[in-house]
């Protein structure tokens, strides 16, 4: 691991929610409110590999383009070496759109099949004016010897229907770096991808940084594959943070009933009868009359009748760097207190 | 009289490029309550072989050799009514995606109603609907959910749907394509979960067709790995996970990140699939195998027995 002992932070997310106002229809006045992300807040480390973990529909996929500002927060804070990225305007919105990048889920989505490889991975370098032309052939040689698509020639002229699922990933893998970006968002890069391939680009992300030192935000549903990869993860359920801390402790040890319900649910290469299982999710969900209470409640098999449905756990630390979003984890006292690492609010 | 019996199976596209083999020389048997897996990553034929067994190969595709033995019987030479008869009541297969396995515009409780009363012509709408009652229990669907429409399921319970669907008809044998790859690993457990008990109480022979080493290793009793078209290792799960013999058995074994044991390297396999329109003379794997010699390029490779039920497709082994 090469994170320094300073712990830098590059990223930090302060108190980040993302409501999506419920759409009126035809018939209906107006619908529900969607929370996709409810008031997250953690710091990302330079040089580390962070991983987001959590099923369909957690808020994951919506904290990556919120960072990159694909999306506006709707309340919250977020930024990148110390500077707020919400406010980013001009030339500045420009050079941090530079030192950010994302890879996406579906290789076959993400590149325009009417451009060459060379055009795809070009095309950075040309909005942000980078190096002369005659250069530009150089590093997109470069970028794509770096994603293993070698040698680089045979591809520069290839259009994306010749080329395979992880070929395209790892074109994609090139476009992001051709612009020799700090941080880059990948969102669950290998779901469309065999185990074989993905485990190329598991190694592509992990030399990015191991060579580069570049900090590395990875968006997966598997804890599989966070626990290969990530230094830190952090594991969300409908919107909230519920466990954050090292990728083995959290997978060895974790500590949030809905965290054990995830590693009781994942084949374990072996008839799952033998498994020895946490055994906390539920059956059948409990009834809820409040909605204010945890949002793991409904669904927790070791829930506290009494506190749970009623109040939101916030984040309190049970080990280093280990936090959880428990009321049955440390003293109740600390459950009440919001969320306290890292820096203080409102720089 | 084992349950199911394929015999020595080859099954070809033709394409525009030319005959493509997908499937070439696969044997296996499967007995009742069995479930027997079969893994192996995109293009390798797994889903072709499902296909085949239900006889919904697209038109292009088509069996060229080999014989597939239902209780004793070769449905490849039925007449289209005998394969009707079999189909779902011998013979039920869940699909891959199963949103799109539902009709949109009709409600849930009604198609599965409809597919029983198809099958058993004698019977009453009502009675089949009290059926469907039955089926919905034993999935864990809640009735009352019977009279709604498949936009109105969660992921999972649309897969519960297919799955009572396909028991409707007390099938013998149910072919599992890739039942859960859509769903979160959550959702994912409790299904396969429902499918190991209804396999217990119905005693009902399983063919379990995934990427998913994970999920097979987790499922199946015995395993057989495909690569490019061919069967390439078969046994015991715990055998075949646990001692590997064939080359690409461990290499995908290796490229698989887990959540228990110790943490090392990935490995990658180099290189892609062979063409099937032109498959290598020799072993297909040959080209990527760390363990390749100069004869696995010219030379079929031959089945080694290993001995209790394992065997692979590697001279090597």
């Amino acid at each position: 691991m090469n994170i320094d002992n300073e712990n830098k932070q590059i990223l930090q997310m302060r108190n980040v929610s993302k409501i999506y106002k419920g759409k009126g229809s035809l018939f209906r006045s107006s619908g529900k409110d969607v929370i996709a992300l409810n008031r997250i807040s953690l710091d990302i480390y330079k040089g580390e590999i962070f991983g987001l973990v959590g099923e369909s529909g957690s808020g994951k996929t919506t904290a990556g383009r919120l960072i990159v500002s694909l999306e506006e927060t709707t309340s919250g804070r977020i930024f990148l070496d110390s500077r707020e990225v919400t406010a980013l305007k001009g030339r500045e919105l420009k050079a941090f759109r530079r030192k950010v990048q994302m890879i996406f889920q579906d290789p076959y989505q993400s590149l325009n099949p009417q451009r060459s490889v060379y055009d795809t991975v070009s095309e950075p370098l040309k909005i942000h004016r980078m190096g002369k032309a005659s250069d530009r052939k150089d590093r997109v040689r470069e970028a794509l010897k770096a994603v293993g698509l070698s040698p680089p020639d045979d591809f520069l002229f290839r259009y994306p229907h010749r080329l395979s699922g992880g070929q395209r990933q790892r074109v994609a893998i090139a476009r992001a770096m051709v612009l020799n970006p700090e941080f880059v968002i990948a969102d669950e890069p290998t779901s469309m991808l065999d185990a074989s391939i993905s485990a190329q680009i598991f190694n592509i992300l992990l030399t990015m940084r191991n060579r580069l030192g570049v900090t590395q935000m990875f968006i997966t549903h598997s804890l599989a594959a966070a626990r290969y990869l990530c230094d830190r993860i952090a594991v969300i359920y409908r919107g909230n943070l519920m466990e954050l801390g090292p990728a083995e402790e959290v997978i060895k040890n974790p500590k949030h009933p809905y965290t054990q319900a995830l590693i009781d649910a994942v084949p374990k290469f072996g008839h799952s009868k033998d498994a020895r299982r946490y055994g906390t999710l539920l059956s059948k969900d409990h009834e809820v009359r409040e909605d204010k209470g945890c949002i793991f409640y409904p669904r927790c098999a070791v829930a506290d009748h009494n506190t749970c449905p009623r109040r939101e756990p916030g984040l309190s630390q049970i080990g280093i760097d280990h936090w959880v979003a428990c009321f049955r984890q440390g003293s109740k006292e600390s459950g009440l207190t919001p969320f306290t690492y890292g820096l203080a609010e409102g720089r | 009289m084992p349950l199911l019996e394929v015999d020595n199976i080859s099954i070809g596209y033709h394409t525009r490029n030319g005959y493509l083999k997908a499937v070439e020389g696969v044997s296996f048997v499967l007995e009742e309550g069995q479930s027997l897996g079969l893994v192996g990553e995109s293009g390798c034929g797994k889903t072709t072989i499902g296909m085949a067994l239900m006889g919904l190969l697209p038109p292009n595709g088509s069996v060229s050799t080999g014989r597939i033995l239902l209780e004793g019987k070769n449905i490849l030479v039925m007449s289209d009514e005998e394969k009707r008869r079999i189909r779902w009541r011998k013979m039920a297969m869940i699909f891959q995606a199963a949103m799109n396995a539902l009709n949109p515009v009709q409600r849930v409780g009604n198609q599965i109603a409809e597919a029983i009363l198809v099958h058993n012509p004698s019977l009453e709408k009502e009675a089949a609907l009290s059926q469907v009652e039955g089926l919905f229990d034993l999935v864990g669907i809640p009735r009352e959910r019977l009279t709604d429409y498949p936009h109105q399921y969660s992921g999972g319970m649309k897969q519960r749907a297919v799955i009572a669907m396909a028991l409707a008809c007390h099938p013998k044998v149910i072919i599992a394509d890739e039942p859960t790859t859509a769903l979160d690993v959550i959702v994912q457990d409790q299904i396969l979960e429902e499918v190991r008990a209804l396999q217990r109480e119905f005693n009902i022979g399983i063919i379990f067709i995934s990427h998913d080493i994970s999920i097979v290793a987790d499922m199946c009793h015995e395993i057989g790995v495909m690569y490019a078209g061919q069967l390439v290792e078969f046994g015991p799960w715990r055998t075949v996970f646990e001692s590997p013999a064939h080359p690409y058995t461990k290499a995908l074994l290796s490229s698989f990140p887990t959540l228990t044991g110790k943490k090392s390297d990935l490995v990658p396999i180099p290189g892609e699939t062979p063409n099937l329109i032109n498959p290598p003379a020799g072993c297909r794997f040959c080209d990527r195998c760390p363990e390749a010699q100069a004869f696995c390029k010219t030379t079929p490779s031959q089945w080694v027995d290993i001995g209790s039920g394992h065997k692979a497709l590697c001279c090597r082994s």
